[in-house]
């Protein structure tokens, strides 16, 4: 009988022990990511942790840092320490006019879900919303930036992401900072975001090897997007739209601008996309759609226009003669005012199978591409460029017969500018 | 009546005739030189040929680079050109007794660095860096 009972207890006896150090193994494997994940600090109104300040200063490396839905006072609170900054139910962050609202000055941080507002205006120093400074591999994602005088500002970084952010800034005209700077930067990811309402929507100095992607930049008082001597940028898929200027590129080099859509830029000296001294750029894919000038163009060197959309532009492109071997290639050019001008006589820019809703060639070996070449520059657009004030006398009897004989007997307008094979259809993508 | 007309037309004379600085509408106005929407008020500048057509710039860097192309503008001396003071942004002073600094912490806009200022001892003031330079009129132009 004994035996029968020890037997069977004994094994179970076993079983537990076998159970115990499983089950001792599992935690002590538990324990090293939960070790790994930190501790997480929970700021909340009315509780002990009350201000992201205060729940920094307890953090350790490695921990996270949920703040609950509410309104907090941050006066430039510096995130010092890697760490997981997570708003929950878009908490506010108010600096009240006095400085800048979030300082992020360590490594490895994410930044995710706040409200910033109101960070110190003033033309002494440069007051942002959000400042990472001298920082690597960096996240600041899905935040709302309001009336900030910069607003995600980030000099000397590296590697770091800024996502889904939607920024307004003030809109004061003579007292406004940008949306998202760069300076000395490079390998930044710039995606998703919206910026409205500050001076430039984003602005690169000395920001290197970036990328731009599906942003939407609109209403900023001077340009939706400005590169200052940044080589080897990419922006691809934004929305400039209805902006001061819509895109200036700079004293830079080997800038990719794919796929964007350039619209509503209204206005004297104002351009869908301006280019100045820069070289080696490829610009393809994009729409450039009702600007007073499409792209303006000026000491630029080795620029490929491709397969872009020019769409009830004033003037589509405006080309000026310190430009030299650039290629405009497979563009559509439909119901502008003015297809190119220049300012002299344009040498070495080639003009190739663009669609040109203004020629009136014709196709007898059907092969899609017109017998005879097509002169982008009319005699009229000369003459503006000479003087302004004769764009009164657009779409008069004297003006369309002008164009008619000079098309017929080119005389004034340059004798390189010409495409040799228009397209007789439109390119489609 | 006539005397109304009289003034009409004098007023008409005097505005066709005056010869001076034009207010820099911030926002608006284009640089001559490198064409960017001029923004910032610390930094702005302009020239005024005897004729009275007037040349506005986004910085000092901006206006000597305009200069260097236009060596006739630059030694008329009927040429006005003015300066805007890193400290009292928006104003007008003129340029050729200013002081240049060329110091990282000028954030210009065309990257030149460079603020403009009533004395050295206020530009010193405003220098971070140890290898800042100091500039009078013709040096500057002389730099670009």
């Amino acid at each position: 009988m004994l035996k029968f009972t020890i037997g069977p207890s004994c094994s179970g006896q076993d079983r537990i022990n076998q159970m115990k150090s499983l089950s001792l193994k599992i935690c002590f494997l538990l324990l090293i990511p939960v070790a790994a994940w930190g501790r997480t600090i929970v700021v909340a109104p009315h509780t002990a942790v009350s201000s992201l300040k205060q729940a920094v200063g307890q953090a350790k490396k490695g921990d996270t840092i949920i703040v609950r839905q509410g309104t907090y006072v941050s006066v430039n609170t510096i995130i010092d320490k890697a760490l997981t900054v997570l708003g929950q139910g878009k908490p506010v962050l108010d600096a009240r006019y006095q400085d800048e609202v979030v300082t992020i000055t360590a490594n490895n941080v994410t930044f995710d879900g706040f409200v910033i507002q109101n960070s110190r205006t003033g033309s002494m120093r440069d007051f942002a919303g959000i400042r990472l400074s001298k920082v690597q591999n960096v996240t600041v994602s899905n935040n709302t930036l309001l009336n900030n005088f910069f607003g995600i500002y980030l000099s000397d970084c590296d590697s770091i992401r800024v996502l889904n952010n939607h920024l307004s800034g003030s809109n004061n005209l003579e007292n406004s900072g940008n949306g998202i700077h760069l300076w000395k930067c490079k390998y930044v990811l710039i995606s998703g975001n919206y910026v409205t309402h500050h001076r430039d929507g984003i602005y690169f100095e000395f920001a290197k090897k970036s990328t731009i992607r599906n942003n939407l930049s609109e209403r900023n008082i001077r340009y939706g997007l400005h590169f200052m001597f940044s080589d080897d940028d990419t922006y691809i898929h934004n929305t400039f739209r209805n902006n001061g200027s819509g895109v200036a590129v700079m004293y830079t080099r080997r800038i990719k601008m794919l796929g964007n859509t350039f619209t509503q830029n209204w206005g004297g000296s104002i351009y869908g996309l301006l280019l100045k001294e820069i070289s080696d750029a490829q610009i393809e894919g994009n729409q450039f759609i009702r600007n007073t000038t499409g792209i303006y163009m000026e000491n630029t060197e080795r620029i490929t226009v491709a397969k872009n959309e020019f769409k009830s532009n004033g003037w589509a492109i405006r080309v000026l003669a310190s430009c030299y071997d650039d290629h405009f290639t497979d563009n559509n050019f439909e119901g502008n005012s003015f297809d190119a001008t220049t300012n002299g006589s344009l040498k070495e820019n080639y003009f190739a199978n663009n669609y040109w809703d203004k020629y009136e060639g014709y196709d007898l070996n059907k092969d899609g591409i017109g017998d005879v070449p097509y002169r982008p520059i009319s005699l009229y657009a000369q003459i503006i460029e000479q003087n302004p004030q004769s764009v009164m006398l657009m779409r008069s009897f004297i003006v369309n017969l002008m164009d008619k004989v000079e098309r017929a007997i080119p005389s004034v307008t340059p004798e390189t500018v010409k495409d040799d094979k228009p397209m007789m259809k439109p390119w489609k993508r | 009546m006539k005397r109304i007309c009289i003034l009409m037309a004098l007023t008409a004379l005097l505005s066709a005739c005056s010869r001076g600085p034009e207010p820099i509408l911030y926002g608006r106005d284009a640089c001559a030189h490198c064409k960017m929407t001029i923004m910032d008020k610390r930094f702005a500048a302009e020239i005024v040929t005897g004729k009275g057509k007037v040349y506005k710039f986004d910085s000092a860097e901006c206006m000597a680079d305009f200069l260097k192309d236009n060596a006739g503008l630059a030694s008329n001396d009927k040429t006005m050109f003015l300066v805007s003071y890193y400290d009292r942004p928006g104003t007008f002073e003129n340029a050729t007794n200013s002081v240049y600094l060329q110091d990282a912490a000028m954030h210009s806009p065309m990257g030149g660095n460079v603020g403009v200022f009533t004395s050295e001892a206020s530009a010193r003031s405003f220098g971070k860096d140890t290898d800042a330079k100091i500039y009078n009129w013709a040096e500057l132009l002389r730099s670009r």
